[in-house]
Order: C-alpha cells, then sequence, then structure tokens
C-alpha cells in the first residue's frame, strides 16, 4: 500500500552556517504512531513544519495522500493543511476566545473566508466540537475563555482542534514539553486514544525517551538533521540512544530524572 | 585596591557620550547668540501679561466653545478615517502576516517617509492646496495619523500575532481566517487603547495646528495673541486645559478598564 506520508532527502538550511535538516527520507503508513526523538537543535520540530511547510524545505519532497505538498501551490496548500492537524508546544490558542471557538477554528480550512470571518460554523460543527471537549474531559470549561485554563486544559483543547479538522495525519510538535508529568500523561493518553479510534497516523516530537517507547507504534531517532534510527520502541536499546543524545546526554538524564522524582 | 563592580565598555561608552554632549554645548551656546536684555525686559513685562490675563473675559466664550467643538469634531473624524484604513494595511504590513513582503516592504518605507514629515508640515501643506478651515485640518491630520496607526498596530501583531497566525494557518484557514478569526480577537483590546491614546494626542494637535490655519480653537488663539488680546487668550488657555485634561482621564480610564479585563 502507497505510504500516506512519503518524505525523500529532505533538506532544510536556515543560512551558510546552520543546516537543520540534511537529508531526511521517511515513509509513514496509515495508522502509525511515530515518536520522533532527538535532542534539541537536531531538526526535529523544523522536520514536522516542513511537513506542512510552516517552515520552507530547502530541497527534496514530501508527498502527503498522493499530493506533491512542497509544490502546492496557495489553494491546494490550504486544502493539505486542513487534512493535517497540527498541536504546538505553546498551544497556541487565541486566548481571548472561548474553548469551543477554539475547537470550532479547526474548521475553518473547509470553509470560505467569508463564513469563517463571520464565524458562521454549522451546527453539526459545534456538536461535534462539542462531543470532542466532552471526551477529553472539558465538558465543564466548553464556554470558559481559553485563558482561563491550565496547561494541561489548554493543550487538550489544542488536541480538539486538531481532531476537529477530521485529519489524516497529526502533528504533535513537543505537546508535553511545557507540562507536569501528571498532565502530560492525560494529554499523550487523550492524543494516542483519539488517534487509534479514528485511525489518524500521528507524527510526534518527544524530548522525553521513556515517553516514546511507552505510546508510540515506532520510533524515529534524528541528530544533527539526519535519521539515526528507525524502527520498533523494542529495538532502541541504550546503545541507540547514547548515539542519539551523544554529547548532550544531560538533556534526555534530566527529564528521566525529574520525571522519576514527582512520578 | 578598590574591586571594580561596573561594566568596564559600558562605562566607557556612557562617559564618551556625556563628553560629547559637553564639548558641542558650548559652541551652540555662542551660535544662537542669545540677547540677556531681551530675556530681562521680558521677565518684567510679566506681571502686566498676568494682570491683563487675570481679567477672564466671557464674552467670547460661546464663540471658543462652538471652535473647541470644531477642534474635537476634527480630531474625531480623523482618527475614524485612519482606524478604518489603518486596520487593514497594518496586518499587510506586519511581518507574521504579510501576504507578501515586497508590498510590506514598500509600506514600511512609505511610513518612515510621512513620519519623518512633521504633521505640522502635512497641515500647512493641506491648508496650501485647500485653503484655510477644518477640511485641511483633517486632510493633513489624516496621513501622519494612518502612518502612526499602521506602526503601532503591526509591531502588535509582530509582537503578539505569530503563534495564533501559525495556528490558524495550519489548519488551512486562509488570510482573512488569520486575520478575523485568530488575530482580531487577540489584539483588539490592544487596539482600542492604542486608539484612544491616538486620539486625545490628535485633540491636542488640532488646538496647536488651528493656529496655522486648519480650523479650530487654535484660529481664535492665533487672532488673540497676535492682538495682544490677553484676557480671551486666557480663556481659551483654561479651556484648552480642562478639555485635554478630562480626555486624559477619560482615555486612562478606558485603557485601565480594557487592561483589566484581559489579565494575562
Amino acid at each position: 500500500m502507497e505510504p500516506l506520508l512519503s518524505i525523500q532527502q529532505l533538506t532544510k538550511q536556515y543560512n551558510k552556517q546552520h543546516t537543520a535538516l540534511a537529508g531526511i527520507s521517511l515513509d509513514v503508513s496509515r495508522g502509525e504512531f511515530v515518536a520522533v526523538i532527538g535532542p534539541s537543535g537536531a531538526g526535529k520540530s523544523t522536520l514536522l513544519r516542513s511537513i506542512n511547510r510552516l517552515a520552507e524545505p530547502t530541497s527534496g519532497s514530501i508527498a502527503f495522500e498522493g499530493v506533491r505538498v512542497e509544490q502546492a501551490r496557495k489553494k491546494e496548500l490550504r486544502q493539505v493543511r486542513a487534512n493535517i492537524g497540527m498541536i504546538f508546544q505553546h498551544y497556541n490558542l487565541v486566548y481571548r476566545l472561548s474553548v469551543l471557538e477554539n475547537v470550532l477554528h479547526g474548521r475553518l480550512g473547509h470553509m470560505s473566508s467569508f463564513a469563517g470571518m463571520f464565524s458562521r460554523y454549522s451546527e453539526a460543527d459545534k456538536e461535534e466540537a462539542i462531543r470532542l471537549l466532552r471526551k477529553v474531559g472539558l465538558e465543564n470549561e466548553i464556554y470558559k475563555r481559553a485563558d482561563e485554563l491550565s496547561g494541561g486544559q489548554k493543550q487538550r483543547v489544542g488536541i480538539c482542534r486538531a481532531l476537529a479538522q477530521k485529519p489524516s495525519l497529526i502533528l504533535a510538535d513537543e505537546p508535553i514539553a511545557s507540562l507536569d508529568p501528571r498532565s502530560s500523561k492525560i494529554v499523550m493518553d487523550a492524543l494516542r486514544a483519539n488517534c487509534e479510534e479514528q485511525g489518524i497516523t500521528c507524527l510526534v516530537n518527544l524530548h522525553q525517551v521513556d515517553v516514546a517507547k511507552r505510546y508510540a507504534t515506532r520510533i524515529v531517532g534524528i541528530k544533527a538533521g539526519k535519521v539515526v534510527f528507525d524502527g520498533p520502541p523494542s529495538e532502541l536499546h541504550e546503545g541507540y540512544i547514547e548515539h542519539i543524545y551523544e554529547g548532550k546526554e544531560h538533556e534526555q538524564f534530566s527529564i528521566t530524572n525529574t520525571e522519576g522524582i514527582s512520578a | 585596591m578598590k574591586i571594580p563592580i561596573s561594566h568596564r565598555s559600558t562605562q566607557r561608552q556612557q562617559r564618551l557620550f556625556f563628553l560629547g554632549m559637553l564639548v558641542l554645548f558650548i559652541p551652540c551656546l555662542f551660535y544662537l547668540d542669545l540677547s540677556y536684555g531681551q530675556f530681562a525686559s521680558g521677565l518684567e513685562r510679566i506681571p502686566d501679561m498676568a494682570r491683563q490675563m487675570m481679567h477672564l473675559s466671557f464674552e467670547e466664550l460661546p464663540k471658543m466653545l462652538r471652535e473647541l467643538l470644531t477642534s474635537i469634531i476634527i480630531a474625531f473624524l480623523c482618527v475614524v478615517l485612519s482606524v478604518l484604513i489603518s486596520l487593514l494595511l497594518a496586518f499587510v504590513v506586519a511581518r507574521a502576516t504579510t501576504p507578501n513582503r515586497y508590498v510590506s516592504a514598500a509600506l514600511r518605507a512609505m511610513i518612515v517617509i510621512i513620519r519623518t514629515i512633521p504633521t505640522t508640515i502635512w497641515v500647512l501643506l493641506a491648508v496650501a492646496s485647500m485653503g484655510f478651515g477644518p477640511m485641511a485640518g483633517v486632510v493633513g491630520l489624516l496621513l501622519p495619523t494612518i502612518a502612526f496607526l499602521i506602526r503601532v498596530f503591526s509591531d502588535q501583531i509582530d509582537e503578539a500575532g505569530r503563534d495564533t497566525a501559525e495556528a490558524i494557518r495550519s489548519v488551512g484557514g486562509t488570510w482573512w481566517h488569520v486575520v478575523c478569526n485568530g488575530l482580531l480577537p487577540t489584539l483588539l483590546t490592544g487596539f482600542l487603547a492604542l486608539i484612544a491614546f491616538k486620539f486625545e494626542i490628535t485633540v491636542a494637535e488640532t488646538v496647536i495646528l488651528g493656529i496655522v490655519g486648519a480650523g479650530g480653537i487654535g484660529v481664535l488663539l492665533q487672532g488673540y495673541i497676535s492682538f495682544y488680546e490677553f484676557a480671551p487668550l486666557m480663556l481659551g488657555m483654561l479651556l484648552v486645559f480642562i478639555t485635554l485634561f478630562l480626555l486624559e482621564m477619560g482615555t486612562n480610564l478606558i485603557r485601565t478598564k480594557l487592561a483589566g479585563k484581559g489579565s494575562k
């Protein structure tokens, strides 16, 4: 079967000195839950953001559902983006709007400029948005303003916004990096369960190797803009982890340590 | 030996700066050839002027109030028109939302040019081309006000809007979605405070600009000064003072109200 997402020889050069991606090739099939791990500055974020072109790749190709993303024109790109949900480290909600409005933003990609500008969402969309919020345990927060929520709650709204798009792929860029271990677990559980249930493929950037091992069906290790490991969690041995985090061991250990303390 | 505590190069720069100022000050003082006799005779006239000013005359009050209202209306019309134009253009100029980098750069350059020419000169140009009166006032103030608002709006968009813009873009939203669904709700309260602030400044400007012929109470004040009519001048100054003071209080109230509600 043709992969859902096929990345070939992707590079991204910010300037002459700084190469973020140095030729990444990666095929992702439907239904996979892929964790991308690696030290900070390895290019995890750039990789994810290149897929929906929040970052413009320098060279290489990205095919999503048979559409060449890197060549897509305005309208085509919008359609691609509408079918890819994105979850951000800092949630990126519109904090002066209600929780429900934030989730409904997930529908904007399927609406005209005019209908969206005046927030004319269909009743069916609203019902669906409320159902999603109930499912992640935010039924009492629906009409609160987004800035009244805690970090973990905000990220669950972020997940609902992505799910409201009815996407076939979700990109999550460090979704739990700003959260405490307890909220992290709730957020990862919600993400994993919803993706599995609706057959959504998911690509998650993670700092924490143990979290990646617990949730992912496949792990991709990135170091200095290159793939250095690609396989199931069971094959990710200490040797690989040490290689991935070589020279930046403190990042990996500090996170495992704090998790150990608070658990 | 004492242990030095300051940052070397910062200290050196600061000392150099003050030394430079001092060196420049001396030739400047001689260049202007200030006459101290003129200063002294001016001092002597103060009691006489003050006495005349104390005779407040209310004869001209209705006329002044009417002209004061004209000043405020000129400012109001000008600000409303400027907001309508700059609100859209700010999103074109801001780096986080611009649909085209070259258009943004061109507009930015225009704003710099408009802002480096003083407002008074814009109004004088308007007066020269369409004659004395409120029309020249509105038109002359329009360009600098628009430039100011685009500048402050776009700064706020760049400062606070990047994450939000990215979120709406990632769901496949259009430019209009990014602006209307993402950024305007986030930034509107901040914008309103800026608009209130700019209105206050513009009222003060119209009073001054009336003096160069842009209509409003400034025209009357200019007349009183040239004919040494200190009594009505005093009343006019008082009126302007009270108006600006009330306006300042009002806009402050609006700003704290808006800021308080959007507690971050």
